[in-house]
């Protein structure tokens, strides 16, 4: 063995150990800024009662006698939840009676249905208590917000992409290894346009004076083992997985921004829905058949999963503000919508799709209600739908039929997940290597069992890591809900990653013979033009519900939010930055 | 808020779901990663290891990048049907049979070793040469097996194949390793057994003598004798390999009690050479009347042999009765070890053999040096078939306690064929250690 390659074998060793440590450390860093880092809520006005002042700290508050009021007024009169106040992009404050007993008054007019403004000192009558409005002037917001911990200061986010540049380039050494020489030049562009983008973007938040970068580090972590996925089993069609994930991370940005108005999102609920309906409608008809699903548009050379957008469109319609969630106290159009979307994907036979937005309405749902009755009625129905569907289409209980018994039938039901077992476990802690495994060439082994080549070609730690960056952003998105703006941001982030939860879960679990083979797609990791798509859209609702100080670009900054004008002179243009 | 907050929670359980899966596969990992990760062990190619012989002769070399064989043809060739090939063609050779072993799996590291993972073997490649070299193109087998301690040290099947040349183009059934998956017409080496069972159910065989006159009518049925060899012992009736005295014999211990022994001496199961399934043998079962049960008393009717079996009941005879198993794969284990027959069934056996190669092979002359004991076989086979040649024994030698079993199909004459080789062989025993 000459002296280059020796080096190169020990470099190949001395990458295996690299990836795993700096994998650890990159979900270390980011776990510490994003769930250890204690941040405050910020303070939009305060209710003055007789014993002081109680913070609004968000943008939808409700006021009530209830421990689990946002502003807790613990006075005869007063009922549990006794009413919500919210405040819109323009800084007007409405406040409107949740079917308190006893009514609410501003400054003596009854509030209906609809709402009634509220301004500064404004006095507001619950039940006969009285309390006065106080809104907090920009110039003392300022001083709080200055007060406030941003990202950053314990984890540098800069350190953490460097640790990531680095992952990228053990991982390019590992398929320069393996690869044929002809594919490197397309493997080298695509781990370093990966470093560009995240180094842009990191670049770019700077300089708009954000620095939260936690939520698309983990993205690009997870993007950078697809490219690894990409580069093992399909080297030809690189530019493909570069050209989606730029279109990725341009969606997000784009979304990120269209989400910072929470006026212009909630607007545009309805015509989503309807363009979400009308694509599922064009899928059933126009869509081809591929592996069993038929829920692909090929469109230019690029497959195209309409399902995928439709996921986006899911959260972004599903979501809602507070006070909507008690002015119209029922789910009905909600649950119609639902029903239609996971219809329209089990007619056309995408059964683990249609599960992941089942399991993305139940949450949802339940976050919109807080009934379990709700949830419980919808499993039960779904339930009955499954036998039903079972019993008209046997073919679909026949993939049950193999759970569980993977093993004994190794040659057809089994195929797959008994491949991705045995690779999976070939693999050990550490991985063969990229680019070194077998299972990226069986079918859909970089989609459908893309768990099990990274155990085989990374190792299980690695893979392990992998799960554990989608889950932190789970653990993430439940604790932005507590210093959230609105509901709709907290709902819309939690919402998010159930689904990718979801898909993990189907994903990891069908390969493994944990739970039945459904063929949906691990977050980021697998190969899949619109999954990628879709998966960047979905860290938009994350950003937006990341609502830590100075952290996230697809939310205002709150000493810039200016208060609304003096009610007489209504300002019609949106704010500026 | 705060209501949205506590239900936020709900995402939680997902969360929880998913860790207690990712728990599960670890733990159903631990239990059957191994079983997992060889399941489609020749797709595995991230390993690395080689297969040695007993003196660290490299017989297979294997890692990510390639697969090697032995240096030179000689040794690829005659230890082809051990060594096997790393595309399986013959599915009893160490390459096929110890694969998932070889690949070796450990939880840490799965199949990929960052050690050269060593398999040796008690082969000896050079002896195998020398049977190879013995056999000289004729198909056959030879294994020789050190009856104290069980190692197999020579497994030779002819034809065989050079697993490194690409454009070789096998004989007829080079593939198949005669050693372990055939069974053959035994012809005399099977009076061996029909002895065994005579010893220890005749009475007075010691005061016996049995007439020939160059054959014999057993119920109006000719049994030809290959000379004349008018009053006998039983020893001498051996060492002349009498047909007319052992179908006698046979029909004196009778079918029932015959098959007891064929079947308590494991010539009618399959075994097994550590993970390598061997042939079984086969003798009439369902009753045949006495002069049927001559024949096959002396190794002829229907009865075959798979030389395994007959190198573990010669190898046992040597061992005073007890029989250590041959293992081909040193793995460090203590052998296993059975009583196969009495220790005095099996003395007597072997005086019978020592006095076979002095009185009737003409040991002196043609083994010069070695304590041979043996017997001969010449089984016909009719239809115009030239006759299976056997020699079958061991050295009554504390130093080199070797037992062996040499086959030359279609060879002709036991002794004048098939024994040369064995010399040959055993004289290279001699010089091992």
């Amino acid at each position: 063995m000459s002296a280059t390659q020796l080096f190169l074998e020990y470099m190949l060793k001395a990458s295996k150990y690299g990836l795993i440590l700096l994998s650890i450390a990159i979900l270390v860093r980011c776990i510490r800024s994003l769930l250890r880092e204690a941040y405050e809520p910020e303070t939009w006005a305060y209710i003055r009662t007789g014993d002081g002042r109680l913070p609004v700290n968000h943008w939808e508050v409700i006021l009530g006698r209830s421990p689990s009021a946002d502003v807790r007024i613990d006075k005869k009169g007063v009922s549990r939840v006794h009413a919500v106040l919210a405040r819109n992009d323009h800084g007007i404050w409405q406040i409107y009676d949740i079917f308190a007993r006893s009514g609410v008054w501003v400054n003596g007019e009854r509030v209906g249905d609809r709402g009634i403004r509220v301004n500064d000192k404004d006095v507001i009558n619950l039940g006969g208590v009285n309390v006065r409005f106080q809104e907090v002037s920009l110039e003392r917001r300022e001083k709080l917000e200055e007060k406030r911990s941003a990202p950053g200061r314990l984890t540098s986010p800069a350190v953490t992409l460097l640790e990531l540049t680095l992952f990228q380039l053990f991982l390019l050494l590992q398929h320069a290894m393996s690869a044929d020489p002809e594919n490197l030049p397309e493997i080298a562009l695509g781990f370093a346009s990966l470093a560009i983008m995240q180094w842009s973007g990191y670049n770019a938040m700077r300089v708009i004076g954000r620095s939260g970068f936690e939520v698309e580090t983990l993205a690009f972590y997870l993007s950078s083992l697809g490219m690894s996925v990409a580069a093992s089993s399909t080297p030809d069609d690189m530019y493909k997985q570069i050209l989606l994930t730029l279109a990725g991370v341009v969606l997000f940005l784009l979304m990120g921004w269209w989400l910072r108005s929470l006026d212009r999102t909630e607007a545009t609920r309805l015509p989503v829905a309807a363009l979400a309906l009308m694509l599922l409608a064009v899928n059933a008809v126009f869509s081809d058949v591929i592996l069993g699903a038929r829920n692909w548009l090929i469109i230019g050379g690029f497959s195209f999963q309409p399902s995928e957008l439709v996921k986006v469109a899911y959260v972004y319609v599903g979501a809602a503000t507070l006070e909507r969630l008690f002015r119209e106290k029922n789910l009905y159009s909600f649950i119609a919508f639902s029903a239609m979307c996971v219809l329209a994907l089990a007619l056309i036979g995408d059964f683990g799709t249609a599960l992941v937005f089942f399991v993305c309405f139940l949450v949802i749902s339940f976050m919109r209600s807080g009934s379990i009755a709700t949830v419980i009625l919808a499993i039960s129905g779904a339930i009955i739908a499954a036998l039903l569907a079972v019993s008209v289409r046997p073919y679909i209980g026949s993939r049950f039929s193999v759970w569980g018994h993977v093993w004994e039938d190794v040659y057809d039901k089994g195929y797959q997940q008994t491949r991705a077992m045995s690779a999976a476990a070939a693999g050990g802690l550490f991985g063969k290597g990229g680019g070194a495994g077998w299972l990226k060439d069986i079918v859909a082994g970089n989609t459908d069992m893309v768990f099990a080549v990274i155990c085989e070609e990374q190792g299980l730690i690695i893979a392990l890591c992998m799960c554990m960056a989608v889950l932190t952003l789970a653990f993430f998105a439940i604790r932005s809900a507590r210093t959230g703006r609105s509901s709709y941001y907290a709902i819309a982030a939690c919402a998010a990653m159930t689904m990718l939860l979801t898909q993990l879960a189907l994903n990891v679990f069908g390969s493994l013979d944990i739970l039945p083979f459904t063929g949906v797609t691990f977050p980021f990791v697998s190969r899949g033009g619109s999954s990628l798509l879709s998966c960047w859209m979905m860290m938009a609702y994350i950003k937006g519900a990341d609502n830590r100080r100075d952290a996230s670009f697809a939310v205002r900054p709150g000493e810039r939010i200016r208060n609304a004008p003096p009610p007489e002179e209504e300002a019609d243009e949106e704010d500026d930055e | 808020m705060k209501k949205i907050t506590r239900r936020a929670f709900s995402v939680l359980l997902l969360a929880l779901l998913v860790i207690v899966g990712l728990t599960s596969y670890v733990l159903r990992y631990i239990d059957h990663g191994e079983d997992w990760a060889l399941y489609f062990n020749r797709l595995n190619s991230g390993s690395s290891g080689e297969l040695l012989d007993r003196n660290g002769i490299v017989l297979a070399a294997f890692s990510a990048n390639e697969n090697r064989y032995a240096e030179d043809a000689l040794t690829r060739t005659a230890n082809y049907h051990v060594t096997g090939d790393y595309w399986g063609r013959t599915g009893t050779g160490i390459l096929s049979t110890y694969w998932n072993k070889m690949q070796g799996f450990s939880l840490l590291t799965g199949t990929t070793r960052s050690t050269v993972g060593t398999t040796r073997l008690f082969i000896d490649a050079g002896l195998n040469n020398t049977a190879y070299a013995g056999l000289d193109g004729r198909p056959g087998c030879v294994l020789v097996t050190n009856y104290k301690t069980g190692e197999l040290v020579c497994m030779v099947s002819t034809p065989a194949v050079d697993p490194a040349d690409p454009n070789a183009e096998p004989a007829p059934g080079a593939y198949i390793n005669r050693a372990l998956s055939s069974a053959f017409v035994p012809g005399s080496i099977f009076k061996l057994i029909t002895a065994a069972a005579a010893i220890e159910t005749l009475p007075n065989l010691a005061e016996r003598r049995f007439y020939c006159e160059g054959s014999t009518f057993i119920g109006g049925v000719e049994i030809h004798c290959s000379g004349e060899h008018y009053t006998q012992t039983f020893e001498q009736a051996l060492a002349n390999s009498c047909n007319v005295a052992f179908a006698k014999i046979a029909t004196l211990v009778g079918q029932d009690k015959l098959v007891e022994y064929v079947r308590a001496f494991g010539f009618l199961d399959r075994h097994a050479l550590g993970d390598i399934p061997t042939a079984a043998g086969s003798f009439p079962l369902d009753f045949v009347g006495d002069p049927e049960l001559g024949w096959a008393g002396i190794g002829q009717s229907t009865d075959t042999v798979n030389p395994y079996a007959m190198l573990r009941y010669v190898s046992a005879i040597a061992n005073g009765g007890i029989l250590v198993e041959p293992t081909m794969v040193n793995t460090g284990k203590e052998p296993v070890k059975s009583r196969f027959l009495s220790s005095d069934t099996a003395e007597k056996l072997k005086e019978m053999m020592a006095y076979n190669v002095s009185y009737a092979y003409d040991g002196d002359f043609r083994f010069t040096g070695l304590k041979l004991c043996a017997k001969t076989g010449t089984a016909e086979l009719g239809g115009g078939l030239t006759s299976h040649a056997w020699f079958v024994g061991f050295l009554d030698d504390e130093e080199h306690p070797y037992a062996f079993v040499v086959l030359v199909e279609n060879g002709g004459g036991g002794l004048s064929v098939a024994s040369p080789i064995a010399e040959r062989v055993l004289r290279h025993c001699m010089r091992m250690e």
